[in-house]
């Protein structure tokens, strides 16, 4: 899985909770996983996709008459099976209700989009994250989006779900100054119920990339919870993370809380509801926080970590 | 209008600051359970010395500067003196706790369209039957008396009085008031009004001005209102101290606050006249010459200035000598900043279209630079902070320069203040501000020391007679009337029907080129300026025979020296400053047009009119498609930021082409209270995709909802705008949501983009960092739909196109404490 030429889904500035400093953050488009509690579906398949924002349709019907194929019925209602995503409707419709997700960019037109924030990003101790989706399903364009900021003296992280191939990751993490690794359910067979894989390559990547930051040959590594109520706050979950990072060697974590922000956008990608989950309260925060610190782990809010100092500064240059 | 008290929800003081003290805590709950009213002291005091011989005297033969310092005097001397429980800096503001003066020689008789339904307002006025009889009496008596009357109410005038009821064009804010002025507190607190009374007595005794200039009728008719007013000055400062031991001497008082009265007392005994001797004695010099400032003209943008570094010495020497502790300053401090909650301005529901939520603006200025350029940030500039801190009261404004050598410490407190959710302070860019001030004819030094006035207004503090916010300014409407022959597309057909108002530019059929537009643009922004030109030139001439201010004067460097009064063009520097609503709408509108009809010549300009005046209807998918699909200012697009930028110098020229009558120059600036929203009323629909009747841009923000790559690009648009010739500063206002922006890591976050925007030439920016409750209100209402900065880790929001979903998951989110 996973083209080279990864496609785009989005660029947002004046990040501040995904890394040190302020950040800009590059949306990878294309998942292995399909965590049922996602709050950016849009990132799950690599190919293109339409989405329609029904809130913003005005009901012209310019998407119906201009499709080649008539591949939309009305407003809203396209047959995906006819569809040969020519984007023609998307050109068309006035509002922006008909969306593209994902567009082709070269690793130069993504560093030019993103120039104008490096001055803020370099005085933040910022930098750029890789995100997604999974970024390193496309290790090779990663490689040489970062090897250009690099080359501009802006840091570059990582955000991972971890559902990766090693051996392929090897050029990137040379580049990066920090990965953000997430972890989400601990038991192998509920993670295949709720993200939709077998996680033991995951715990695998973990070891083997924290490893690699023991022997000097990668970026420091910071494991990443989601708190999402019902799905990986029970304290058997908790406490297995709490072993791994313990064994492993990060005896520390983010734990970010689930929010459903991001629900509406199903509907824009006609994808059925998720489960209807809750948001953790202040309480089960830290209650998380508590039993990670009762197992050795120090525990942060998003944006409050306290990174090594190699993820803001940059690491002295592995590739040259 | 929502004008609570205080601005932010009660919150205990932020970890950074030390908390109130029970006495602050305790008047700020008493004025927040206090009801808003207007007093009825001054009017009262101004009749009856009309009718007292000495008035009656002065009417016949006194020069009208002196019969004005002595109508001004009668009222300092005579208002009864009131002094509060608990209070460390004595001296009220009106007769009653919290209340609006009225002012008969302009602007407060709008409240007469509310006399029936005071108490029923949405801010109640609290106001008995016979004060509400006295009211009317009051307005309707003094009619004539209003500068607004005086200057209008005349042949061929006319049709200029009714604008101010029905404001399409400009609104000329002049009419109620001058006010708005950073007074030379630094003369006051260090060398005490008595060095001005001193001058004025040695002019008029030698018969000359100080190069040798043989004084004329009219400079000794001044020296001598100075030395009058100063007269009054010092009574109201007596009447104050006999008050104070008075009550001193009640039996039941505990010692300590016995010892505090007698040092209230001999206070006011010693200053403002003499010099301050300590801290306190410099709040209570700046409070009492203040209130006169307040009872002269008009409460609006009346400032303090740069308080951290007029009292520092004081502060200083007092801290030193063991006089005064770090907690005690900061209590006296927080005193005089509830002080400030005595006043408010007073609007009646109509006007308040126009000015809400403005409130008066009674504004510090702290940080900033010395003369030289070398940072002047200091211990004090932190106390003040810390004491509004304390209060977070809806007075008074307080303002941050910033430039590249503020310290962090400071930088970062400043925001930890903003996260509190005041919108307090708003920060400037010492280096676009100073460029401005030098373009608009200051020296450097002078320029290096300024102040802000009121909201974003600028002085050299004590050198200028800024005359700002003279009067608002629509400027998307010119581009309807240049696209109407100067007419708009609907004027309503009673009073106007289809007359025209602006300039008598060719016909769409005629303009054949975005040049011509753009021309016609700018003959109609010209011909709308030269009308408001033309009504505040009316003003000023009545202003300097009926409305002259030697308090204002005795705090204008200029004044002593060249013998006039402020109004007669004392000033040192003297400006007359208009503002501008509504950029990011003609920018863009020009720059849709320009797309659409002459670029990709979709349609006809013809065409383009006749839609809008037809207000889009049977053509929703342009109307769309021009607000979604255009480069918009406020995303860093070049072309969008262009446009807006030749908008803003159709406007900046025509302003800077006049001289008021004083001499001084006229200054632009691009800031709109709330006269975006009753502007947006009466202006047609706009090639930008706007409806009639929307409200416009606010400031130099961008269109509602048109930026869409966050606040990095709204600063970039915003900072890429020459603005060397908007000597009236500009109001740029974002909003975050608070817990995108909260903690240590969001205040890092803001000082760093701060720096980044002013490092790219910024001038200013203020920040509404949002709470639940606001947020609820805003959804209530849609209108009022703020583009706020979400940011939640590892999401990815499309901004505005997201917001209408996710408001409730952004409120929820905002009042629990998750991040
Ligand atoms: S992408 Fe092309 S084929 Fe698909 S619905 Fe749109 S216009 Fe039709
Ligand atoms: S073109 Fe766009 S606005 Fe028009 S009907 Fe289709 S989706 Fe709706």
């Amino acid at each position: 899985m996973g083209s080279p030429e990864p496609l785009i889904f989005s660029l947002q500035h004046f990040c501040v909770h995904d890394g040190p400093g302020i950040r800009s953050l590059v949306f990878f488009k294309g998942c292995p996983l399909r965590c049922v509690w996602c709050q950016n579906v849009e990132s799950w398949k690599a190919e293109a996709e339409i989405g329609f924002k029904a809130h913003l349709c005005i009901a012209c019907g310019r998407c119906v008459e201009r499709c080649p194929e008539r591949a939309i019925a009305s407003p809203g209602r396209r047959d995906a099976n006819r569809c040969r995503l020519c984007f023609t409707c998307v050109e068309a419709c006035p509002s922006g209700a008909m969306t593209r997700v994902g567009v082709r960019r070269t690793p130069e037109e993504i560093v030019a989009e993103l120039r104008p924030e490096f001055p803020l990003l370099r005085d933040s101790g910022g930098g750029v994250t890789f995100t997604g989706g999974e970024p390193a399903l496309f290790p090779e364009f990663a490689t040489d989006v970062a090897r250009l900021l690099r080359s501009e003296g802006i840091p570059v992280a990582l955000e991972t779900g971890g559902l990766f191939n090693p051996e392929r990751l090897n050029p990137l993490t040379a580049e990066l100054q920090l990965i953000l690794f997430d972890i989400k359910v601990f038991d192998g067979e509920q993670h295949r119920l709720l993200c939709g894989s077998e996680n033991m390559v995951i715990k695998e990547n973990l070891r083997s990339l924290v490893q690699a930051t023991r022997l000097g040959q990668g970026p420091p590594v910071w494991p990443r919870l989601p708190l999402v109520p019902g799905m990986t706050d029970g304290p058997a979950n908790i406490r297995s993370w709490a072993g791994l990072l313990r064994d492993v060697g990060t005896p520390f974590v983010t734990v970010v809380p689930y929010h459903h922000m991001g629900t509406v956008k199903r509907a824009w990608l006609g994808l059925p509801a998720g489960p209807d989950l809750r948001v953790p309260g202040d309480g089960e925060m830290a209650a998380a926080a508590g039993l990670f610190a009762s197992e050795g782990i120090r525990a942060y809010h998003p944006g409050e970590e306290d990174f090594p100092a190699e993820a803001t500064t940059g690491r002295a240059s592995a590739s040259g | 209008m929502a004008t609570p008290l205080q601005t932010a929800p009660d919150r205990t003081t932020a970890p950074g600051f030390i908390a109130a003290t029970p006495r602050i805590a305790g008047i700020r709950a008493e004025l927040l359970a206090t009801p808003y009213s207007i007093c009825l002291e001054r009017p009262r005091l101004l009749a009856a010395f009309r009718r007292s011989p000495e008035g009656r005297r002065a009417a016949r033969t006194e020069h009208p500067l002196v019969r004005r310092a002595l109508a001004l005097s009668h009222v300092f001397s005579h208002r009864r003196p009131r002094i509060y429980d608990n209070e460390l800096i004595i001296g009220n503001m009106t007769s009653k706790r919290i209340a609006a003066n009225y002012y008969i020689e302009g602007g407060s008789i709008n409240i007469l369209e509310d006399l029936f339904r005071l108490n029923r307002r949405a801010v109640p006025l609290k106001m008995g039957r016979t004060e509400i009889a006295e009211l009317l009496t009051t307005g309707v008596g003094n009619l004539f008396r209003s500068v607004g009357a005086r200057a209008l109410l005349r042949p061929g005038r006319f049709s200029y009085f009714l604008d101010f009821f029905r404001a399409k064009r400009h609104f000329v804010t002049e009419e109620a008031g001058i006010g708005h002025q950073v007074g030379n507190y630094r003369m006051v607190v260090h060398q005490g009004l008595r060095s001005v009374y001193d001058e004025a007595a040695k002019r008029l005794e030698e018969g000359r001005l100080g190069d040798g200039s043989a004084l004329d009728a009219d400079q000794r008719a001044f020296f001598r209102s100075v030395m009058i007013t100063i007269e009054g000055i010092r009574q109201m400062a007596e009447n104050l101290a006999i008050e104070a031991e008075g009550l001193a001497g009640r039996p039941d008082l505990p010692e300590w606050r016995m010892v505090e009265l007698l040092e209230s007392a001999a206070a006011c005994r010693h200053v403002p006249y003499q010099p301050a001797r300590t801290y306190l004695e410099g709040l209570q010099a700046v409070w009492l010459v203040h209130v006169a400032l307040n009872l002269e003209d008009f409460e609006q943008g009346l400032s303090f200035g740069r308080m951290d570094q007029i009292l520092l010495d004081l502060y200083r020497a007092d801290i030193a000598s063991g006089r005064l502790s770090v907690e005690r300053a900061m209590e006296v401090t927080a005193g005089f900043c509830l002080k400030t909650c005595e006043t408010m301005p007073l609007y009646s529901e109509r006007v308040d279209q126009f000015f809400s939520g403005n409130g008066v603006a009674q504004a510090f200025t702290l940080g900033g630079t010395d003369g030289r350029g070398s940072d002047v940030t200091n211990e004090l500039s932190g106390v003040i902070l810390n004491a509004y801190a304390q209060v977070l009261t809806r007075e008074p404004a307080v303002h941050v320069r910033v430039h590249r050598a503020t310290p962090d410490w400071f930088f970062e407190k400043s925001v930890e203040l903003l996260q509190m959710g005041t919108s307090r302070p708003s920060f400037f860019g010492d280096e676009a501000v100073v460029r401005a001030l030098e373009h608009a004819g200051m020296s450097t030094e002078h320029a290096r020391d300024y102040a802000v006035i009121g909201c974003v207004e600028m002085a050299s503090q004590g050198r200028t007679y800024n005359s700002s916010d003279a009067a608002l300014f629509n400027l998307p409407l010119c581009l309807e009337l240049a696209l109407n022959q100067g007419r708009r597309f609907r004027g309503r057909a009673r009073i106007e029907g289809s007359r025209r108002c602006g300039a008598d530019t060719p016909p769409a059929s005629a303009m054949t080129s975005f040049d011509d537009v753009l021309e016609a643009f700018r003959a109609q922004v010209r011909h709308g300026v030269d009308d408001m030109v033309k009504v505040i030139t009316w003003l000023e001439e009545v202003y300097r025979w009926h409305r002259t201010t030697p308090v204002n004067s005795i705090l204008t460097e200029g004044c002593l020296q060249k013998g006039r009064d402020v109004t007669w063009g004392g000033g040192l520097y003297d400006y007359t400053s208009v503002q501008a609503a509504g950029l990011a709408d003609a920018g863009d509108s020009l720059h849709a047009l320009k797309r659409v009809v002459f670029d990709e010549k979709r349609l006809s300009l013809e065409e383009l009119v006749g839609i809008l005046k037809d207000n889009y209807r049977g053509h929703e998918d342009l109307r769309v498609e021009l607000a979604a699909k255009l480069g918009r200012y406020g995303n860093g697009d070049q072309e969008a930021d262009r446009m807006t930028q030749l908008a803003a110098d159709a406007f900046a020229d025509a302003v800077r082409a006049h001289r008021n009558t004083r001499g001084g120059q006229y200054v632009p600036g691009f800031y709109s209270m709330t006269c975006h929203v009753g502007f947006g009323k009466v202006t047609g629909a706009l090639p930008d995709g706007r409806l009639a009747g929307k409200r416009l841009s606010n400031g130099l923000a961008p269109v509602d909802g048109a930026d869409k790559l966050g606040p990095t690009a709204v600063l970039r648009s915003a900072a890429s705008l020459e603005s060397r010739k908007w000597m009236n500063c500009h109001a740029l206002n974002m909003k975050f949501d608070r817990k995108t922006v909260q903690g240590p890591t969001g205040r890092r976050a803001l000082v760093h983009l701060f720096r980044n925007y002013f490092s790219q030439g910024g001038m200013q920016v203020q920040v509404n960092v949002l709470d639940a409750e606001t947020l609820r209100a805003a959804k209530r209402d849609p209108a009022s739909h703020p583009g706020i900065v979400v940011r939640v880790a590892g999401y990815c929001a499309y901004f505005n196109d997201l917001q209408p979903d996710v408001q409730d998951e952004i409120i929820d989110r905002t009042a629990h404490g998750l991040s």
